[in-house]
């Protein structure tokens, strides 16, 4: 309880202190969804040239890059440039500071952190995903929205996770900066429908780099699609994803703060 | 003249200190080429050719892309400019005898020629040995392809120091490193080249400085342009490439006048 109202605490100044600078906190949410924007607009051009992407038309691509934004930035909003300054504590030694003190450093790294900076995305994802729901060939009942809303948290547990992980690799090398680069460069490929690619990729993405999970598992499920490789077993463990990664980031992030030993020699 | 070259060549050497990131970064650029291959397999289905177009040509289309745009950072550049004039850092340099912005991008000039060798040419050696790759429609293509990559690095850089200076009226240059991604995406034909666009947004394109970045070298490669439309859009992208240049001389004139009164 006390550790719920210190996190409420950080995250009230974390967003104090960025809304010092409101009108280029504003500025740069615009570019942002300009620039997200944008990326949708080149699939759109795709399918008005050519229909469709492996049998999946407008509305569902539409609804799958609303999808693959709200997830990332609800689960980034909680980790990305926090776990990716982390290489920056251990350099300068701030983390063992934060070891010392009567809290979290989890806690206190994530929330004071806190990346209100998504607030575009989440505005941008909100209105997509509104404008998709709208048009998208879905039989809609309690159920597939229950399992819609589930699904999200999941993608966002994923996303949290495994940014996490990734930055949690600073604790025991130092540097963790350029795996963020892979982590990237996999989750563009999470735009696209997980069908269009070689089997090899899909492999990856279903397990070491788990980001099909923030996107397209759960939104072919949603639309009734098959999923490759996954089958039956998609709307289960799409939901299953999440508190698994979750776990396993928890689990990582033990025993690295156990081994942790340090940057100076 | 020397000293630009020789900030190159330091940018050229810092990349050699940090091999595990060349490493990491030649991995992610893979798998975003074999995206790029990818979606056009999907599209093209069973079909051979569509709109004139074979799936050969958009796969060594697709490989072509990251030329400039994977060797180059233009965040480094936007980043570099706007925060060395929100700073206050750009002080240090008004006192030497070199031009800053054109620092920026000698530097940047030399990493992206080591990320050309390390990084591009291995990712598109490695994809083409899968989906193969079509050689440059004539020696003539071939050698116009690597004065076209030249003129793309050139525009790609002297675009990003605009949107640098820009940072500093602006006093964010996040805002503006995203802007020019959303310009890229769309008007440089990094994925879906101009002819496959709608028409008017297709002819539009085609005319501004972005198209020099990925969509003409690339399609010089192709020879989808004859050898005088080749010679004929190189002369128009030397003309970019100087009004560009212009521009970002006079903004530095301005800005670095603005210095000295922001400044004490």
């Amino acid at each position: 309880m006390r550790q719920l109202r210190i996190a409420l605490r950080l995250v009230l100044m974390q967003i104090r202190s960025q809304m010092e600078y409101r009108g280029a906190f504003w500025i740069d949410r615009i570019a942002q969804i300009i620039t997200y924007s944008s990326s949708l607009a080149v699939i759109w051009l795709l399918v008005d040239r050519f229909t469709e992407l492996a049998g999946w038309r407008w509305p569902e691509l539409l609804l799958l890059y609303s999808f693959h934004v709200l997830g990332y930035a609800a689960g980034a909003a909680i980790s990305f440039t926090q776990m990716r300054d982390l290489e920056e504590r251990v350099r300068l030694g701030t983390f063992d500071a934060l070891l010392t003190k009567p809290i979290s450093p989890w806690l206190y790294i994530v929330f004071s952190g806190f990346n209100i900076g998504y607030a575009g995305h989440i505005l941008l994802g909100v209105v997509l995903m509104v404008w998709a729901l709208w048009i998208a060939p879905v039989d809609w009942s309690l159920l597939t929205i229950a399992y819609l809303i589930a699904s999200l948290l999941s993608a966002a547990m994923v996303t949290a996770a495994f940014l996490t992980i990734i930055g949690l690799t600073a604790l025991i090398w130092v540097r963790s900066n350029h795996l963020y680069s892979i982590f990237f460069g996999f989750w563009e490929l999470t735009r696209y429908p997980l069908d269009i690619f070689p089997v090899g990729i899909q492999g990856v993405m279903l397990t070491i780099v788990p980001l099909a999970f923030t996107s397209s598992v759960p939104v072919a499920v949603v639309l009734g699609k098959q999923v490759p490789l996954l089958g039956d077993w998609a709307p289960a463990l799409a939901l299953l994803a999440g508190p698994f990664f979750v776990a396993l980031a928890v689990l990582c992030w033990r025993e690295a703060v156990n081994r942790y030993q340090g940057a100076g020699g | 003249m020397s000293a630009y070259l020789a900030f190159a060549q330091s940018g050229f050497l810092t990349q050699l200190a940090y091999r595990n990131e060349v490493w990491a970064n030649l991995f992610g650029k893979l798998v975003q080429v074999f995206a790029r291959v990818a979606i056009w397999t999907a599209i093209y289905g069973g079909a051979g050719v569509i709109g004139g177009v074979s799936l050969e040509e958009m796969v060594t289309y697709a490989l072509l892309g990251g030329a400039v745009t994977g060797a180059a950072r233009y965040e480094t550049v936007v980043g570099g400019i706007g925060h060395a004039l929100r700073t206050g850092d750009v002080a240090v340099w008004l006192l030497k005898p070199v031009h800053f912005p054109l620092y920026v991008i000698a530097s940047e000039v030399g990493r992206a020629f080591y990320r050309f060798a390390f990084l591009v040419v291995p990712t598109v050696i490695f994809v083409a040995l899968f989906y193969g790759m079509l050689p440059p429609a004539s020696f003539f293509h071939g050698a116009m392809f690597v004065a076209y990559l030249v003129l793309a690095l050139t525009i790609f850089l002297l675009i990003a120091a605009l949107f640098g200076l820009v940072a500093f009226w602006l006093l964010t240059s996040f805002s503006l490193e995203w802007l020019m991604q959303a310009l890229l995406n769309l008007l440089a034909g990094q994925l879906i080249p101009f002819w496959f666009f709608p028409e008017p947004l297709g002819a539009i394109a085609r005319q501004l400085p972005f198209a020099w970045i990925v969509y003409y070298p690339s399609a010089v490669w192709l020879g989808r342009l004859s050898p005088e439309e080749c010679l004929a859009q190189f002369g128009v992208g030397l003309g970019w490439a100087a009004a560009l240049a212009f521009a970002v001389w006079l903004l530095w004139r301005r800005a670095s006048g603005r210095v000295v009164v922001q400044g004490g």
